[in-house]
Parts: C-alpha cells; structure tokens; sequence
C-alpha cells in the first residue's frame, strides 16, 4: 500500500513543479539548455551543442494554453558579427538567474552580451544585445512560415528582397493545427541598415537584420486569434496531467492481475484438496 | 560434442556474428576513447573531469560529461583487445566524436573490425556465466546463452554489464568455500559500481568467522589498489568523476523515477533526486536485519540488489543483466523480468541508433537513417513515448517489488522481520487495507468450517 501511494504521490511532482515553481523563472536542464515560461510565452536558449533556437520564442495562446508555437527564432548557425559567426567563432558562457539570462559571446576583442527577459508588462520577449565596441552584425530571425511582413504578401515576391527600414517589423502567419491567425511584431531600438526578408514555398521563412551599433534591442511580441472553435492539440506540457493518470493505470493493471491470479491460485488448491 | 560445449559455442558463435554491426555510439565510443588513452599513459579521469569542468562553465549549470566513469580496472579488459586491434588497423583514428548530443564519424573498413575486438571480454563473460550455469543446470544456461534482452546488451549495445554478472555469479558460488576469491570476484564486480550495495551483507555474514573476513577483505582490497592509486595521483579527478557523479545524478531510468525527465529543471531535479537514498538506505537496512545472518545467500544477494533497483535513483536498461543468472538460478524469481527492459531500450533509442554502423556505411543508408531520425524526433518532441517510457518504468517497479517480496517471503527472518514491519506500522498509525481484508477472510473461512 505504501508503495501504491510512494508512485502515485511521486507523479504529481512534475504537475506540482509545473504550476507552481516553473513560472518566469529561467531553468536550466539536459546537456546545458535553458527554458523560461511566463504568462504568455516559453522561451528555449538551446543548448551549447546547438546553434538554432538561441532563443526561441514561442507563444501560448490564450484559447489554447497549452500550445506552444513558435513566434520567432533567432539561429546562431546564420548569425555573424564582424564577419565572425555566433556558432562557431565564439566561445560562450550561459549564466540564468530568475529573470533574466544572460549569454556571453567572446573572442579576442569582442564581447557580446545577449540579454533575454521577458518585458516587465509580460506582453513582449526583450533580446538585447550589448557589445564592447561597435560592430556590424547580421541577425538571422526564422519563422516558419510568415504570410506577410510589414503588409508584403509572399506570392509577389520570388527573390529575396530588401524592405524599408524602420523600428517595428509587422508580420502574420497561419497556424493550420489550430486554425487560428498568428501576428508577430519586433520593435527594434534603433534603426537597421537594412531589413530583408526571404521568400519560402508560400510565405517567408526568414527575416534578416543587419546594423552597425554597440547595442541593440529586439522586443518579439505576438497574439494569436480564432474564429472557430480551436481543436484540441497535444502539446508536450501536457504530460504532468497525464503521468498521474498512467501510474494508476498501471497499478490498477498490476493489482487486478495479481488478485486474478491469487483467486486462481487458491481455486485449484480447492479443487486439488 | 557434449551439450554443454555446444550451448557455449552457440551463444558464442551469436555474439560474435551481431558484433561488428551494431553499437551504441556513447557507451562503445567512451571504451573506445578511453582504451587509447590508457595505451598512451594518460589519465582517464582528469580528461573526464576537465570536460565536465568546462561544460559547467559554460553552462553555469552542475552537468558532467558522461564518458568514463568506472572503476579503473574496467578499461584492462578493453585495452588489451583495443592493443591487438591497432595491430591490425594502425593506430589511425576510426570512431570521432561519439558523446552525446553528438553522433560519431566511422571510418571504413575499420569500425567493424574495432567493435569486433571491443566486445570480445563482453562476450568471454557472457561464456563464463553460461559455463556456470551449465555446470548446475544446462536449461538455464540456455536461457541466459539465448536470452534476447542479453544478447542486445552484449552484442549489439556492447555494454559490458555481462562481466559484472560474471563476476557476482563467481562471488556468490565461491563465497563459502573460498573467501579470497570470493572477495576478489566481488571487488571486480564493482566495475559498475552499483553492486556496491551488497558491500554490507557480505561483511556482516562473515562477522564471527573472523579468518574468512580477513581473506574477502584481502581480496577485494587487491582490487582497489588502483582507486588508492588513482585517489592519491589525481583524488579531485578522480573524486569528481567516481563519486559526484554517480552520486549525483538525476534519477531515472527503466524506474518509476522517470517521471523526472519531463521536469526541465536541473537544480529542482537534482535535490528531487537526493530524496529517494532515503527510501534505499531504509530497505537496505531492514535488509540487512532480514538476511544479516540467516537465509540463503543467493536470496539475500538478490534481495539487495533487487531493493537497489526499486529504490536506487538511477536504473539504466543494461543494469538488469548483473543479476540474472542469480536470478535464473532462485527458484522465488521471475527471470522473464527482462522483457520490461527489452522494451524500454526501444522506447528510449530508435533501434537504428544502434544500427549506425550499417547506416553509416553509404550515403543513400544515411539519408534513411535521417529520415526516420525525423519521425522519432517528432515523436519524442511530442512527448508520446514519454508515457510507454514511464508505464513501463512503473510496470517494472511493481515486479521488482512482487519478486522481492517473493523472496522475503520464502526466507526465515534472522530477525521478526514482519514483526518489526507490523510494529512500525502500528507506530505509524496506518495498516494496510489489504491485510485488513485477508484477516477478515481469514475469520469467516474459520466460521465456515
């Protein structure tokens, strides 16, 4: 009996530390990852191993909580400062604490910090970038895909091309498993030399940053709506609900074949006698 | 040609025909690494220990590199078979880069050739047993000789928990009649260093027969000189890497602790962890009083390890191999346990990852292999096999305790063992509603006769 209890009780653990200790704090975990979840958003830093989602901002929406979809990735692999890629040519230390996590990017001559915050009202993902000296940089953003940006529809366009620069980039994208409409917006700090965004199958999938400055600020906000009634998905966050529900199961299961097998047991001891 | 020999051969001829095809790339590639590096005189642990040091400083977080982690002794029955492969093959490096998240590079036509020479003394220890086991009873000799679950750790994964089960066989049959060798057999065993456990009632049976004592313990210190050794050139290595991390660890496994992996925070899942040696410190000291100084050995030997398994944090699929000839040959158990960690190793790694050397060997087998890596990603990313993963944990938890209940209930106390159960229940205020029911049962069946 106490064992029944020590398993059931021990699956509710990640249920308990889901509601109650993961919020809007940045955790670390697996081979050197970070996740942070707020409100509004779940944010991946991936691990050293792994150029892509550093970070990757996702968005929960608000008829489905549950749903975290990808609102815009920032790649490390397609990232380069001074002609030095982010991935490759630069060693890097990872330090969370509660809010904010900080990511250090060094060479000789270059320090570059990455701050990634959620914004004090909840309602953006801040990722700040702090250098010791000026420098060129080109930032790689992925979304896949994006219907438009800043109003350009993807079926006009075949090449990438190189659009107005500006402080907010607008875009909108379709989320089929919800059939649901997502907009996405990054408010920049200050003025790019150049934003491009590059066509893929039927939308964009990337939109490229480039600026010269010691500091610069990416603020990804998003929101998602539905005019329908959105199916239910599965989501990975969903296991903490579902593991309590497993282990009895399975101990229902272990439980109902063992008193199946003492009846049977003690009826042919009847029988034999 | 007298059965016993044929089984032998048999189980032999198996092994060695799966051998150059299959690996799992992490285990295989850290025997591989580790046997050059002894070869060249180099210190196994300060390199672990500096990997580990600087994924700590890059990550600010307490993770350690896994590469090798075992007692010292481990890698002399590697580096011999490595020394005669680089005969062959030269000394040019065939396996880059196997440690996880990363997969290896292979070199042809060498890779199948190394792991045929890798898995050898895995192979010669799977013999050994099934010799053993012949010399009682040549059914059970099969069963271990032809046992799926065993033949994929051996001879596919190539993991070497075979030798350990060599060793805790040879311990447990030479127990009584020769200490010393008793004693060396054990410290050996200790290669993984889980049956570390057993450490206890092994001492305390032989308290009273003081001579005997004395030559277990002279043999299991002979095999220990290489941890003085190694605890005296580099003891913060060798501390670090022995003793941190395989204390420290985050529980998990074929277990019911699994649960943990979904909970990604690292520093909540360490101290989450650090809980359950309570629960495995408790049952092994009631053990303890159980088998202290009555019972059969191989019941008690058992007993420990099985309450290892149940309450120990982390219970990797291959442990179960270490064990089952003890298991095969304790008529309490139920050795058709295995099939539980047969199919969590499925869950856990698509089976081509063990099949990267075949994969690997053309482009148009890779582009397969990254095919299907997608799916399972996607599945994995879902979180769907998270929960076979955990049924099967908590499935293989309850049979571990349904056979050492078994044996505790099949062996006389050296103390009122259930007496001391009952007492701390009552102390605790609870009883069970099932013994509840059963002395119901029991008083009307009195009735009706």
């Amino acid at each position: 009996m106490f064992f029944v209890i020590y398993i059931v009780g021990l699956s509710f653990v990640p249920l308990i530390h889901q509601t109650l200790l993961s919020k809007n704090a940045w955790l670390g975990y697996g081979t050197g990852a970070y996740a942070l979840q707020s409100q509004r958003y779940f944010i991946l830093f991936n691990d050293p191993y792994d150029g892509s989602s550093k970070p990757n901002i996702h968005i929960n929406p608000y008829f489905a909580p549950n749903a975290r979809i990808s609102l815009l990735e920032f790649s490390d692999w397609t990232s380069w400062v001074n002609g030095f890629n982010l991935f490759n040519d630069f060693n890097v230390t990872m330090r969370g604490n509660q809010e904010i996590l900080d990511v250090t990017y060094m060479r000789p001559g270059i320090t570059l910090h990455k701050f990634i915050q959620v914004s004090p009202d909840g309602n953006g993902v801040i990722v700040k970038l702090v250098a010791n000296k000026e420098l060129t940089a080109h930032l790689e953003l992925w979304k896949w895909v994006m219907s438009s940006v800043n109003g350009i529809s993807a079926s006009k366009v075949s090449k990438p091309i190189v659009i107005p620069t500006g402080t907010v980039i607008n875009y909108t994208f379709w989320y089929r498993a919800l059939n649901a409409v997502g907009n996405g917006s990054i408010l920049l700090s200050r003025n790019p030399t150049q934003i491009e965004v590059w066509p893929f199958e039927d939308g964009f999938n990337k939109i490229t940053v480039d600026f010269i400055n010691s500091e610069m600020s990416l603020t990804v906000s998003g929101s998602m709506s539905t005019a329908t009634t959105p199916p239910f998905i599965w989501d990975y966050s969903d296991l903490p609900y579902v593991l309590p529900v497993v282990a009895i199961l399975v101990i229902a299961v272990y439980l109902l074949v063992a008193w199946h097998g003492k009846q049977k047991k003690s009826r042919s001891r009847s029988s034999r006698s | 040609m007298e059965s016993k020999r044929k089984v032998v051969l048999a189980a032999l001829a198996v092994r060695l025909a799966l051998a150059p095809f299959f690996m799992h790339a992490g285990d295989v590639g850290t025997i591989y690494e580790s046997s050059i590096m002894i070869l060249k005189g180099q210190n196994l642990y300060d390199f672990v220990y500096q990997r580990t040091m600087q994924m700590q400083y890059v990550t600010g977080l307490p993770i350690f590199f896994e590469g090798y982690a075992y007692h010292p002794l481990l890698i002399y029955f590697f580096a011999p078979f490595y020394w005669i492969y680089s005969i062959i093959a030269g000394p040019n490096p065939v396996m880059i880069d196997g440690h996880y998240p990363a997969l290896p590079i292979l070199v042809y036509p060498w890779t199948p050739i190394l792991l045929f020479f890798l898995k050898i003394p895995i192979f010669l220890a799977d013999i050994a047993v099934v010799y053993l086991l012949a010399r009682s009873d040549l059914k059970k000799a099969e069963l271990y000789a032809f046992c799926p679950y065993v033949i994929f750790i051996s001879a596919i994964w190539g993991m070497f928990d075979a030798i350990v089960a060599a060793f805790l066989l040879i311990t447990y049959l030479t127990y009584e009649k020769n200490s010393f060798t008793s004693g060396v057999a054990y410290g050996l065993s200790l290669l993984k260093l889980y049956t570390i456990v057993l450490l206890p009632l092994f001492v305390v049976r032989l308290i009273g027969k003081w001579r005997e004592l004395a030559m277990f313990l002279a043999g299991l210190t002979l095999t220990f000189l290489p941890v003085v050794y190694y605890l005296i050139v580099s003891p913060t290595s060798f501390w670090n890497v022995l003793v941190t991390f395989q204390g420290t660890r985050v529980m998990g496994g074929v277990n019911l602790y699994n649960f943990i992996w979904i909970v990604p925070d690292l520093r909540f899942d360490l101290q989450v962890s650090a809980y359950t040696n309570v629960l495995l410190v408790i049952s092994l000291v009631l053990l303890l009083l159980h088998f202290g100084r009555k019972g059969p050995m191989l019941d008690a030997i058992l007993a420990f390890m099985l309450a290892y398994f149940l309450f120990g944090r982390v219970l990797n699929e291959q442990f179960l191999v270490s064990i089952l000839p003890l298991m095969l040959l304790c008529r309490e158990c139920d050795y058709r346990l295995w099939v539980a960690p047969f199919v969590f190793i499925f869950l856990r790694s698509p089976f081509y990852y063990f099949a990267v050397p075949i994969l690997w060997a053309s482009p148009v087998f890779y582009s397969y292999y990254l095919s299907a890596d997608t799916i399972w990603r996607g599945l994995q990313a879902a979180g769907y096999l998270m929960i076979p993963m955990y049924a099967v944990g908590v499935a293989f938890s309850l049979l571990l305790l349904l056979n050492l209940q078994r044996i505790l209930e099949s062996t006389p106390s050296s103390v009122r063992f259930g007496e001391l159960l009952r007492s701390i229940s009552r102390t605790a205020g609870f009883q069970s509603p099932f013994s509840r029911v059963r002395v119901l049962s029991r008083r009307v069946r009195i009735l009706l006769r």
